[in-house]
């Protein structure tokens, strides 16, 4: 097992900014609730993504949780409602969520959103008759097979899972080759 | 989404002065020109100090309320992006101040009712917005060092954006980096 928690990130020189990884995260999520796989034709409810492509002038990527490894979000929810899994990813529990807001703020990334929840293809609805609103955010396809989703599907491959440590002994290893090769 | 008074710890000197505004703006009356045992201070608000921060605590006005889920008399309710309770129907359960995780609630005397046996009626007490009032939250108003921030629909985006920009821009070097390798 991972030493960190793994994540998503997008390499924003092959990000198109074309949706399909927000699209394939709202339908793979979709699955598991709401029972579609599809989005063109068998969706009525708005389609409600765990990543944000962000467009900026010179280039678009999409933006999602990093599963911090002392999460700000985690760390403000006062209803236990983010959690951590075994495998060190950081979840938001959409069931005890009150949507509050509080992520929302606390993460500097900007990963979180407040999305209106459906479940079996209609909205959820409170006492009030209001709509259930809840944090939504990367929960790195979590019990869905084949892994994260958005990686799964970006046409030009932008999107990888990052594995810090992993990363890391490779650096480490390319940086003594060189310190081999530099030696006096 | 519904709207809310985020406070900036940093910049709070816990002056209360918030909560004087509060108690101003909801109690209608010239509270500086009056006896001050002669009516009740009941802020909707809570300056809460520790030894660390100094910052007042209020209602989120969550999207998904547990208090108004667990009123029993439907006496809360959202009014205009608002989580409001109605006083005149509460009926001092507690069951609201059981359930919201800040504390938020509290039980306050309602000035000028009584109940049957002639003791005074306790009701249910939280920020709500100034709503009504026409001018937005009294607290952020008064604020003298502006740590008090309305955060809206339009704010909130605004917010977020900026975050997501500034991170899709640091994120470019992070791929910089791996090509140079």
């Amino acid at each position: 097992m991972s030493k960190y928690s793994r994540y998503v990130v997008a390499d924003s020189s092959k990000c198109t900014g074309c949706k399909a990884c927000e699209l394939a995260c709202f339908a793979e999520h979709n699955k598991k609730s709401n029972g579609v796989g599809f989005t063109v034709g068998t969706v009525e409810v708005p389609v409600t993504p765990k990543l944000y492509l962000t467009k900026l002038e010179a280039y678009c990527m999409p933006i999602q949780c990093k599963h911090c490894e002392d999460a700000p979000c985690l760390n403000a929810c006062q209803k236990h409602a983010i959690y951590r899994t075994e495998d060190k990813q950081v979840i938001v529990d959409e069931n005890k969520c009150i949507g509050c807001k509080d992520c929302v703020m606390a993460c500097p990334f900007g990963a979180i959103a407040i999305l209106p929840k459906s479940e079996k293809g209609t909205f959820k609805l409170q006492k009030d008759k209001e709509v259930v609103k809840v944090a939504s955010k990367c929960d790195l396809c979590e019990g869905i097979e084949g892994g994260p989703a958005c990686v799964r599907v970006c046409p030009n491959e932008a999107l990888q899972i990052i594995d810090a440590d992993c990363e890391t002994l490779a650096k480490n290893i390319r940086a003594a080759e060189g310190l081999y090769a530099s030696r006096f | 989404m519904r709207h809310f008074v985020k406070g900036n710890p940093d910049l709070c000197i816990g002056c209360r002065t918030c909560m004087i505004a509060c108690v101003v703006a909801h109690e209608g009356r010239r509270i500086f020109e009056i006896d001050p045992d002669g009516y009740d201070f009941n802020p909707k608000l809570h300056m809460v100090k520790t030894a660390k921060i100094s910052i007042p605590v209020q209602c989120k006005h969550c999207e998904n309320p547990a208090c108004l889920a667990v009123c029993p008399v439907n006496c809360i309710k959202v009014i205009d992006d608002a989580v409001v309770i109605d006083q005149t129907q509460c009926i001092g359960c507690k069951s609201c101040v059981e359930a919201c995780p800040f504390g938020a609630i509290d039980m306050i005397a309602q000035v000028g009712t009584s109940q049957a046996d002639g003791s005074k009626r306790v009701v249910a007490n939280k920020c709500d917005l100034c709503v009504g009032t026409g001018d937005g939250p009294s607290c952020v108003r008064v604020c003298p060092t502006q740590a008090l921030t309305l955060v809206d629909e339009d704010k909130m985006k605004e917010v977020v954006n900026e975050k997501r920009v500034e991170s899709a821009k640091a994120s470019t070097y992070i791929f910089e980096a791996k090509e140079e390798q």
